[in-house]
């Protein structure tokens, strides 16, 4: 016998009644209730916590068990097995399973499924909507952080010519252009975008006492872009961004962070390091030495040091480690030197 | 049944029932964990499943005057009012971005299609939740779902949101006044000119912490002259990274406090105007313990990467349902549900509803 209560489904009124097994039938008696209920039309419902359960009756009637432990002994000689999901989500050890494989799946998910179906997505999508991104973002940058050049017109020609000659060589690089900008901000730098721009700021083309420096970091650049890094990196912190909007509920600023995501973009040691090899097989081509790149590097290093405002460290610090990769360049120069 | 039997019980109606959740962080952490789980190893199909338990485990954990409440939802019929939301949402982004004639023609058609699935999602709700074995229902017209859907916002927007609170009102007057328990049916009773009056002091309160940052703005940027006169350079871009992080921090508390506040003024206003019959609902949320909850689970769910977030839930379930009771002007045995014809028809109604989540 378990204590119930028994509600109709008509009215909103209680009645106190008792619950008993009688061989393929449940009863229930109580104040003006007296019934039998075959237990293959009674439904149970899951035990969610500690609230009462339910045994729904046919036509919309059904009794509620407070006391969920002493039901146990009732729905047992009602042959009753509770569902699989519902018996795993009270289980400690089936719980820890799940807290331990959300976990891992949220980890893996991010430090590698990501960057793969990022990588694998960039390498799919048309050409058409790396131009889209790349001009809106170019947009948004031009309009804040960004400044027109204050190269004279000559300087400038003569770096697209160079670009243009170091580019002959990178074939697979459908779209690629030049563009000149100034930027107090950002301060000696250049990045690539989405529909192959590389952006060349002014006070990196000051801080290099030879131009060859600059088509090394050029050709680094277009190594992003053959590869499509700032596409990529676009592509994942939209994911992430979608992710926290699903779970936070702004939806609308979903592609709004991109601009934010080119400029501020990290690049990983690995992307940088493609980009470097990159770099350096395209200067190799050109009949320049690998080495360039690392001499760059070295300057840039060292404009940063001698720079006013160490908050902001430009290139150096969204392409990070230096001693490495010049390390690792230096050591590539001496393999492709002797081809 | 004796006289005093009834006095006794028609005296006990009469004393307020004090709502109250009785679910814990514990219990249901296994329970969201599990489903999680479910849901990340079948790509998102298995959340319906999950929605239902999820509310299942609010509502029957939910009580008042000793019974608790219960949701009916079908996981079928959700998972597809899910996948029919997640096209609609696809579609709208997509034909933003695109900037060409098309964008027109979706947003139209959204326009169209939105109230009417609104108020489906408000039908599927209230037929699906019920007390003591009684169900909730809602008998909004469909007229009535364009005229504050599509008519009172569409007002609102061109009113540069001057008419916002009175189709908030309006809102709230067609939502809970068509609502019904069984034959009983609820009334809205709250003016728009209190709604305005709540409105214009959260605007006045957004306006004292502008006005707060002017002011402060004003200063930083008074120190980054003084300095760029002193060293000559131009301009010292940390003294901007500072403006523009005080000012994130400003923007972060005001977001963090708007919306809990926004929150109690308005569910206290709406709860305490609204009657069951001739049932009374008294709703007293604070706004600072609503900012405290916000804030402190914001910060706990953070911390834990996610994994405190069903401990979050029931900490706010538990709070603010420990702020309404139902003051019973007679016993709360009498409601009848709705006559069992009715139910069926709305049943095969509700069969092509879509489970379409909106917090109004």
């Amino acid at each position: 016998m378990v204590a119930a209560s028994y509600f109709d489904g008509r009215s909103t009124r209680v009645r106190d009644v008792r619950l008993s097994v009688d061989g393929p039938v449940l009863r229930i008696s109580g104040e003006d209730v007296e019934l039998s209920v075959a237990i293959a039309d009674v439904r149970i419902d899951e035990q969610l916590g500690r609230a009462p359960r339910r045994l729904r009756l046919p036509e919309g009637a059904y009794c509620e068990v407070r006391d969920v432990d002493h039901l146990a002994t009732l729905l047992e000689a009602m042959g009753h097995r509770d569902g699989w999901v519902d018996r795993l989500q009270r289980k400690g050890l089936a719980v820890t399973i799940a807290v331990v494989a959300c976990v891992a799946i949220a980890a893996v998910g991010y430090l590698w499924g990501l960057p793969l179906g990022a990588a694998a997505l960039a390498e799919r999508l048309p050409a058409g909507v790396g131009t889209t991104i790349g001009t809106q973002v170019l947009r948004v940058l031009d309009g804040g952080v960004l400044q027109p050049t204050g190269l004279p017109e000559s300087r400038r020609n003569e770096l697209s010519r160079r670009f243009s000659e170091l580019r002959k060589a990178a074939p697979e690089i459908r779209e690629a252009r030049i563009l000149f900008r100034r930027s107090p901000a950002l301060h000696a730098n250049a990045f690539a975008l989405p529909d192959g721009t590389v952006v060349l700021l002014d006070d990196l083309v000051a801080s290099m006492n030879d131009d060859r420096l600059i088509l090394a970091v050029l050709a680094h650049e277009l190594g992003h872009v053959s590869r499509r890094h700032t596409l990529r990196l676009i592509l994942q912190s939209s994911a992430v961004g979608a992710f926290l909007t699903f779970y936070v509920g702004d939806v609308s600023q979903l592609l709004a962070a991109a601009p934010a995501a080119a400029l501020q973009a990290r690049y990983s040691r690995e992307l940088e390091t493609e980009a470097d090899d990159y770099g350096a097989a395209l200067l190799a081509r050109n009949g320049l030495s690998p080495a360039l790149l690392a001499d760059a590097l070295e300057r840039l290093v060292q404009t940063t040091h001698e720079q006013a405002h160490p908050a902001v460290e430009g290139y150096v610090a969204s392409h990070p480690p230096t001693d490495e990769r010049m390390k690792h360049l230096r050591a590539l120069a001496k393999t492709l030197g002797s081809l | 049944m004796s006289d005093t039997g009834d006095a006794l019980s028609g005296q006990t109606a009469h004393a307020p029932e004090p709502f109250q959740f009785t679910g814990t962080g514990a219990e249901y952490f296994g329970i969201w964990i599990v489903n999680l789980l479910l849901t990340i190893l079948t790509v998102g199909i298995y959340s319906a499943w999950a929605k239902v338990r999820r509310m299942q485990y609010f509502c029957r954990h939910t009580e008042v005057a000793g019974s608790g409440f219960d949701f009916h939802g079908n996981p079928l019929r959700i998972l597809v009012g899910r996948i029919i939301a997640v096209i609609l949402l696809f579609a709208y982004q997509v034909s933003v971005r695109l900037h060409s004639p098309l964008t027109l023609v979706v947003i139209a058609l959204l326009a169209v299609v939105l109230p009417w699935l609104l108020r489906s999602a408000l039908r599927f709700r209230l037929h699906n939740l019920s007390w003591r074995g009684t169900r909730f229902r809602f008998a909004g017209s469909l007229g009535g779902a364009y005229r504050v859907f599509l008519l009172n916002f569409f007002l609102a927007g061109i009113t540069l949101y001057l008419l916002a609170p009175f189709t908030h009102q309006r809102l709230k007057a067609y939502q809970h006044g068509n609502s019904w328990f069984g034959q009983t049916p609820f009334t809205f009773h709250a003016r728009a000119g209190q709604f305005y009056l709540r409105y214009l002091l959260i605007v006045a309160a957004i306006a004292g912490a502008v006005a707060l940052v002017i002011v402060s703005g004003i200063g930083a940027e008074f120190i980054a002259l003084s300095r760029a006169g002193k060293s000559g350079a131009p301009q010292d871009p940390r003294v901007a990274f500072r403006v523009i992080g005080m000012l994130y921090a400003v923007i972060i508390l005001l977001s963090v406090s708007i919306g809990p506040v926004f929150r109690a003024l308005m569910t206290n206003l709406i709860w305490n105007n609204t009657r069951l019959g001739e049932h009374r609902i008294e709703c007293a949320l604070s706004p600072w313990m609503l900012i405290w909850l916000t804030l402190s689970n914001m910060v706990a769910v953070i911390v834990s990467l996610g994994l405190l977030t069903p401990w979050a839930h029931v900490r706010w379930m538990k709070y603010e349902m420990s702020c309404i009771r139902l003051l019973p002007a007679s016993d709360l045995g009498e409601f009848q549900a709705a006559a069992p014809e009715d139910v069926g028809a709305v049943g095969e109604e509700v069969a092509s509803v879509f489970d379409f989540d909106i917090a109004l």
